[in-house]
């Protein structure tokens, strides 16, 4: 669906439905032992600072965008313990916790994906110990939450005037 | 955040109703599910809620283990009751209904649907042309009873036991959920029933399932509500409950057999309506 | 019992690996399709497979069909795990010849489930 305006791309994505994904993937994936819901900060609340894992994913086809999540350090590595069954506190790696905020931000995209209008396909998710930085995005949804005494947020966007999306840190 | 008093009381009403354990370091699980029934009650806490209606109230008690135990709702629960119905029941009650080929069916503790909905699919696929089926959904609370009118899922509750080909078969995609074919909504009706209080209407049904929502009452309501099922049973029909639960110590009027790996309760003819008082135990021959 | 996890993520390897080995099932993995055809051409007969759809050098849906496409591998049971929601790739998946599908995110009781329904466990009821 090239050349469609911002403004219908918003309706087919609905931000009820990004927060439900959000919320299941959480539950699911780290909700385990100590279960805390994921509450919603105030709209203007400033993304997650350095120091910061961040991991975005593209949706090209029918609809081009990108998901991207950005969590504070403490929760990425409480993410990766959780997600590789770890011991809190334990030893884990750089790869490790690569793989585990590649795979939440995987999973979140996958059904974000089946929110939007298809054929299209999920890029390989990319990972980043930094803030990542998307030239000419238009943002659909953010979503700053905290859970627990940490904090992330999640961005829905596409790319301006239908051009590909350039990612970078 | 909940206090250890009332975090020690929900863990003891979670252990004897589900066997569940609650442990200390779970305060914020019994905290974050039972703080949207608090509210609903008017409660400022879950404190205030504790100790104002669970302490008190069975039917807030029962809606705050199935708050706890999330997720525990699932599709076809336990199977071997569903196969129960394919293999034993609908096939007795085809027979025994041959001349009305129209079944009634009563899901008594319907939750969210997913019974209703399971019974429903197993009709679609094994009624013969011609018969008519109603399943009448019923529960204390309206908004299940509104889920079940609406039919729609989370992909969650739908990884909890469809089988892929039904899955899509009978429900289409809509937004993160799915919903569920109208053809499985048109078997369905709904009504608010508390089963403690007298039920209404005077249909006979001719398959009851009540399961794993018995345990939340005491012994004396358990009695009474299984006496006055036994009138709304038809005599050749059948009531199920839940896989561990049985009404062997409580009702002579009721004769437990074997349905392939289930169990079903039969109406025991010619006895007494009314439960027994004393306590020794007569062998039924099941 | 054998199970061989077919996913090029390595912490839904993990996920999975320890849901499945605690129903007493032993473990192969592969990253891919074609790394999963190698060990079953070399001889690895796992009784299930639990595989994702989207992986580099041949996805899940391909390996699915190789599978159900060779009469050595006619005994193994076939699951996608996968973020791939839309109705249309289920129907394609179990097309193929997939025997069981699940949605990521799962819990581990919905696995628990889906092998219940393909009678490879039992959950215990008292009597």
């Amino acid at each position: 669906m090239t050349g469609t305006t911002v403004d219908s791309q918003i309706d087919e994505l609905s931000e009820l439905d990004v927060v439900s994904v959000v919320e299941e993937v959480w539950a699911t994936f780290l909700g385990a032992d100590a279960f805390m819901p994921l509450i919603p900060l105030a709209p203007g609340t400033p993304a997650p600072a350095d120091p910061c894992w961040d991991a975005a994913i593209t949706v090209a086809g029918a609809w081009q965008g990108i998901i991207m999540i950005s969590l504070e350090a403490g929760l990425a590595h409480h993410v990766t313990e959780a997600m590789l069954g770890l011991e809190p506190g334990g030893e884990h790696s750089t790869e490790d916790v690569v793989d585990a905020v590649g795979e939440l931000v995987n999973v979140i995209g996958g059904n974000i994906k089946g929110l939007v209008p298809g054929p299209s396909k999920l890029s390989l998710p990319m990972v980043a110990r930094a803030p990542i930085r998307v030239s000419s995005l238009v943002e659909l949804v953010r979503l700053p939450l905290a859970w627990g005494e940490h904090q992330l947020a999640l961005v829905v966007g596409v790319p301006a005037g239908g051009d590909s999306v350039e990612v970078g840190t | 955040m909940i206090s250890p008093t009332s975090f020690g009381y929900v863990a003891d009403v979670l252990r004897r109703e589900t066997a569940m354990l609650c442990e200390p370091g779970k305060e914020y699980l019994v905290e974050a599910r039972l703080l949207p029934l608090a509210r609903a009650a008017g409660c400022a806490d879950v404190d205030t809620y504790v100790n104002e209606r669970l302490r008190h109230d069975a039917a807030e008690r029962a809606a705050a283990v199935d708050a706890l135990t999330i997720n525990e709702t699932s599709w076809f629960r336990d199977l071997a009751p569903y196969q129960a119905f394919s293999d034993v029941i609908l096939p007795s009650l085809l027979g025994a209904r041959a001349d009305r080929r129209h079944l009634d069916i009563w899901s008594a503790a319907c939750s969210s649907g997913q019974e209703a909905y399971s019974i429903a699919m197993l009709l679609h696929e094994q009624l013969p042309a011609g018969w008519t089926a109603r399943i009448h959904a019923t529960d204390v609370s309206p908004s299940m009873l509104e889920r079940v009118r609406t039919g729609r899922y989370s992909q969650v509750e739908m990884n909890r036991g469809m089988p892929a080909n039904r899955l899509v078969r009978y429900f289409t995609k809509v937004g993160t959920e799915w919903e569920v074919d109208p053809a499985l909504r048109a078997m369905i009706t709904t009504e608010k029933v508390n089963l403690a209080a007298p039920f209404p209407g005077s249909l006979q049904y001719d398959f009851i399932l009540v399961r794993n929502v018995l345990i939340y009452f005491d012994l004396d309501t358990k009695r009474d509500i299984l006496r006055r099922f036994r009138a709304r049973v038809a005599n050749d029909g059948f009531l199920m409950l839940g896989a561990t639960e049985t009404t062997l110590d409580l009702d002579d009027a009721w004769v437990r057999e074997p349905a392939g790996r289930a169990w079903v309760h039969r109406p025991r003819l010619g006895a007494a309506v009314s439960p027994r008082t004393s306590t020794t135990l007569t062998p039924t021959g099941a | 019992m054998h199970a061989l996890i077919i996913d090029d993520s390595r912490t839904m390897r993990s996920i999975l690996r320890r849901i499945v080995t605690e129903l007493g099932f032993d473990i192969s993995e592969a990253g891919n399709g074609e790394e999963a055809l190698t060990l079953l051409e070399d001889g690895l007969v796992p009784d299930l497979c639990l595989i994702d759809w989207n992986m580099p050098l041949m996805d899940g849906y391909t390996f699915v069909t190789r599978v159900r496409a060779d009469p050595r591998w006619r005994q193994i049971t076939l699951m996608m795990v996968t973020t791939e929601s839309e109705h249309g790739q289920i129907v394609r998946a179990l097309a193929a010849g997939a025997h069981e599908y699940v949605i990521k995110p799962f819990t581990s009781e919905a696995i628990i489930d889906k092998l219940e329904l393909l009678g490879m466990v039992a959950r215990e009821v008292p009597a």
